[in-house]
């Protein structure tokens, strides 16, 4: 996990003031189940740095674990080799912007699922639930091709208001 | 040192002759869902009529634990029977309302309160 401070922030505990840090920590996790708490983990701590509240950082780990989810269901049916997922989140005065990046070869969403059981009802899946959370979560979601095969999933939480 | 901060812990229980708990403490999410998704099952397979999911120690519920409940509440409708969910915190009711869940699971408060509706 690496930590670049561009401005090193004062003594700023409680959180509740808008931060004014500028920041990027980047974690490379094995791409499985087990692993994904520990990514809850890290963005717990990169956006209590933000002050943002704790309905807010729940909000955006519930994001990040539906993203780092869909990861892994994606190598677990691509069969990609040497599977791994980067989390980069940077913040900055303006937003925390976390970027889920994983180097599987599957199109999202494809083949059987075998870790999420099919049940469905109402016509709505988990991996659909998965998508509609981080829609809803956050204020912005981008999926797009990862350089070098993959895909990235980019998540925009804006700061609030000073 | 047990650390069950991130792992899940599901302790079975009898309630009547008709009802069984489930315990649930930790976080359900794609690691700790299957074993969920097990004890629904054995339950299911057992013949069990009503399943209460007690989620008052749940601290965190993503769309894998979801879906397992989803399938878990088909499951038991199909044998006429009930699955039913008990004490979720205010963060996972609003996670039922955000994604339109809460139209259908039947939720409870406490436990009283699920198993007073399942014997109207």
């Amino acid at each position: 996990m690496a930590t670049e401070d561009d401005m090193p922030s004062s003594a700023n505990s409680g959180g509740a003031p808008r931060s004014e840090e500028t920041a990027t920590v980047t974690l490379t996790i094995p791409c499985t189940p087990e692993y994904v708490g520990t990514a809850r983990l890290t963005i717990l701590g990169v956006a209590s740095r933000m002050g943002f509240s704790y309905d807010q950082v729940e909000d955006i780990r519930l994001a990040v674990g539906e993203a780092c989810t869909n990861a892994i269901e994606r190598a677990a049916t691509s069969g990609a080799v040497g599977p791994m997922i980067t989390i980069r989140s940077h913040i900055d005065p303006a937003r925390l912007t976390v970027e889920v990046e994983d180097h599987a070869t599957g199109p999202a969403g494809s083949g059987v699922d075998k870790l999420r059981p099919a049940a469905e009802i109402d016509g709505m899946n988990s991996q659909e639930l998965g998508a509609l959370l981080m829609e809803i979560l956050v204020d912005e979601v981008t999926v797009e091709p990862a350089p070098g095969g993959g895909t990235r999933v980019r998540l925009v939480k804006f700061a609030n208001e000073a | 040192m047990e650390t069950t901060s991130m792992n899940l812990k599901v302790t079975p229980r009898r309630v009547n002759d008709e009802t069984q708990a489930l315990d649930l403490e930790g976080e359900v999410d794609v690691y700790t869902a299957p074993l969920l998704r097990q004890e629904i099952m054995d339950q299911v397979d057992a013949g069990v009529k009503h399943l209460l999911v007690n989620l008052e120690k749940v601290e965190y519920l993503d769309s894998t634990g979801l879906g397992i409940l989803i399938g878990g509440v088909k499951r038991l409708k199909e044998q006429d029977g009930s699955l039913k969910l008990v004490g979720p915190s205010a963060r996972i009711t609003r996670i039922f309302e955000i994604t339109g869940l809460n139209k259908i699971f039947d939720v409870y408060g406490t436990e009283a309160d699920a198993i007073a509706a399942a014997s109207k």
